[in-house]
């Protein structure tokens, strides 16, 4: 059996999602190396794009931010942020976005703004940088979190992002360009979503966890259908990709 | 022939801070980690600047200084933390104490809304934002002067409309520019275009100054044509530590420090009274940093960091 960290587990599962020939929005992190690695694997003809500008990167080695001078050498274009989330995203081209968040509720609503009430906010966060714009118009979501209880909540701090709003319809009412969140990543499972109600349902859950285990993780009533199978664990050839892409363990970690 | 006289439009950055009167409205080049004009930030906290309302995209390191102490009281963005490492420590406990405000906006709403300054059109449509708090809560401009979403009067469809800035200064960082401000940019211009012609001043700060035949005989390198330009600063290793393209690459040992540092107000207060409040100016900044770390920054062929 193929041996493995949480954190490659995570990458060549949500690298899984993308597919061949897809605009990809990376970003940095664990998802810039899920994207890299669908690249390398099944997806060599996707193309991953940083909003700060890079079209088609090919980074040589892992950046730190979007902006980072990693992700110029062997991109095939260096524009803009209208090029990217302007003409690109909301002209519809991009098929698949990555984001975080530190709250998701059971519409795939994403809090990334504020921790506590708007007019006396405990923690400050990052706010929406693209990510709203991403979550708006992009044909699909892959978001990635940490799973924690408070994190999957009734109700938001905060929305600062649009999975399906208030349930069906919703989307379609402000007239949003993307389709909405596809699945959501966690270290415990993957969900995904129920096209009747838009409500969030159990897909998934990883080696070592139980259906039990998710329903303990989650402060809403969660969509749990009859035969949950179990992750797919990363194949060996996966893992070493991901050291190649990631050979100082920036974001795989020391020692793997 | 007659030669046209050149005008020379260098300043020193202690200068062009002198311009800026406190309660101004900046613009603020750079976008993370690339050519943020930290230098420019230091300035500003040592002239003691106060109730600056920044516009900008995302920043890092520079929104942190200027939340930090004091110099910025508004924050008209849509992103700030230090990627890879974490949350903006100091603004979120200046929003904590309420001596930050922070107006919530998208990228592309707020790189619209330069946009629309530039054009001098008083807004921009945009498909963001609708459905969320983005939407619904405002910090301090007021909701209907934050954003309006509306019936588009062609389609009938909902559509966001976000207003335009012209503040009172631009300030962006370039790799090259020539005396008069033909300013050239490597890489990635971020949301820097629409920024630079949104300002009622520009002020461009350069790693470098170079000749106008090297601008003439490479025009698409411009991305800035002088007649934007008002104040040009040449100020080499003006994003350290962060980084800029060919020039310099970050410097992730000092932003770790700087990030740490920024975990409590006692030790943002020491790093604040060694790094900046404690130098006259950029040269003392940057020979604390050490000739030695700065060369090992230095780009390299052809990778650009």
């Amino acid at each position: 059996m193929t041996k493995y960290t949480k954190t490659e587990f995570l990458i060549a599962c949500a690298s899984r999602h993308v597919k061949d020939g897809e605009n990809v929005f990376g970003g940095t992190g664990m998802p810039l190396l899920a994207a890299l690695l669908a690249k390398e694997t099944h997806a060599p003809g996707s193309n991953l794009i940083s909003e700060a500008g890079f079209i088609d990167a090919q980074p040589r080695e892992v950046p730190l931010s979007v902006a980072d001078t990693r992700y110029y050498y062997g991109c095939s274009a260096a524009i803009g942020l209208i090029e990217t989330l302007g003409f690109l995203l909301q002209g519809g081209r991009i098929d698949v976005g990555f984001l975080g968040a530190a709250q998701i509720d059971e519409y795939g609503n994403l809090n990334t703004s504020y921790i506590g009430p708007y007019d006396h906010p405990k923690v400050k966060l990052p706010g929406s940088g693209g990510g709203n714009d991403i979550a708006s118009s992009a044909k699909r979501l892959i978001i990635m979190m940490a799973h924690d209880k408070r994190k999957f909540v009734k109700q938001l701090d905060y929305m600062t992002s649009p999975g399906y709003l208030e349930g069906p319809g919703s989307r379609e009412k402000w007239n949003l360009v993307g389709g909405g969140p596809q699945v959501v990543i966690t270290d415990m499972c993957q969900f995904d979503f129920d096209p009747d109600t838009c409500k969030i349902r159990l897909l998934s859950v990883h080696p070592g966890y139980s259906v039990a285990d998710v329903l303990d993780n989650v402060m809403f009533d969660l969509i749990v259908p009859d035969n949950v199978p179990t992750t797919e664990e990363p194949s060996q050839e996966q893992i070493d990709i991901m050291h190649k892409l990631d050979p100082k363990g920036i974001y795989l970690g020391k020692g793997g | 022939m007659v030669e046209p006289e050149i005008e020379d439009k260098r300043i020193t950055l202690e200068e062009a801070v002198k311009k800026i009167p406190d309660g101004s409205g900046l613009f603020w080049g750079g976008f993370g980690y690339q050519r943020a004009p930290i230098a420019l930030s230091h300035e500003l906290v040592r002239q003691r600047k106060r109730n600056l309302t920044i516009y900008t995209c995302g920043s890092e390191v520079d929104l942190e200084i200027m939340a930090g102490a004091g110099v910025a009281s508004r924050y008209e963005i849509a992103f700030s933390a230090i990627e890879a490492l974490g949350l903006s420590n100091n603004i979120r406990r200046r929003v904590s104490e309420g001596k930050l405000l922070v107006e919530d906006y998208t990228n592309l709403a707020m790189a619209l809304r330069f946009l629309g300054g530039s054009l001098n059109v008083p807004f921009m449509p945009l498909r963001s934002m609708m459905g969320t708090d983005m939407a619904k809560l405002s910090r301090y401009r007021g909701i209907d002067n934050k954003l309006r979403v509306i019936d588009c009067p062609f389609t009938g469809s909902k559509i966001c409309l976000v207003p335009s800035v012209n503040p009172d200064f631009s300030i962006v960082h370039v790799q090259r520019v020539d005396m008069s401000g033909n300013a050239q940019i490597d890489g990635i211009i971020g949301e820097d275009i629409e920024g630079s012609r949104c300002g009622k001043k520009l002020i461009v700060l350069a790693e470098e100054i170079i000749d106008e035949k090297d601008v003439r005989s490479h025009p698409d390198q411009t991305k800035i044509p002088a007649m934007y330009v008002d104040y040009i600063v040449e100020l080499p290793y003006a994003a350290h530590p962060m980084m800029c393209q060919n020039y310099y690459d970050y410097d992730l040992e000092h932003l770790m420090l700087f990030h740490k540092a920024t975990k409590t107000e006692e030790t943002w207060q020491e790093y604040l009274d060694e790094y900046i409040i404690g130098v006259q100016n950029h040269e003392e900044y940057l020979k604390l940093i050490g000739d030695e770390r700065l060369k090992e920054l230095r780009a390299k062929e052809p990778w650009g960091y």
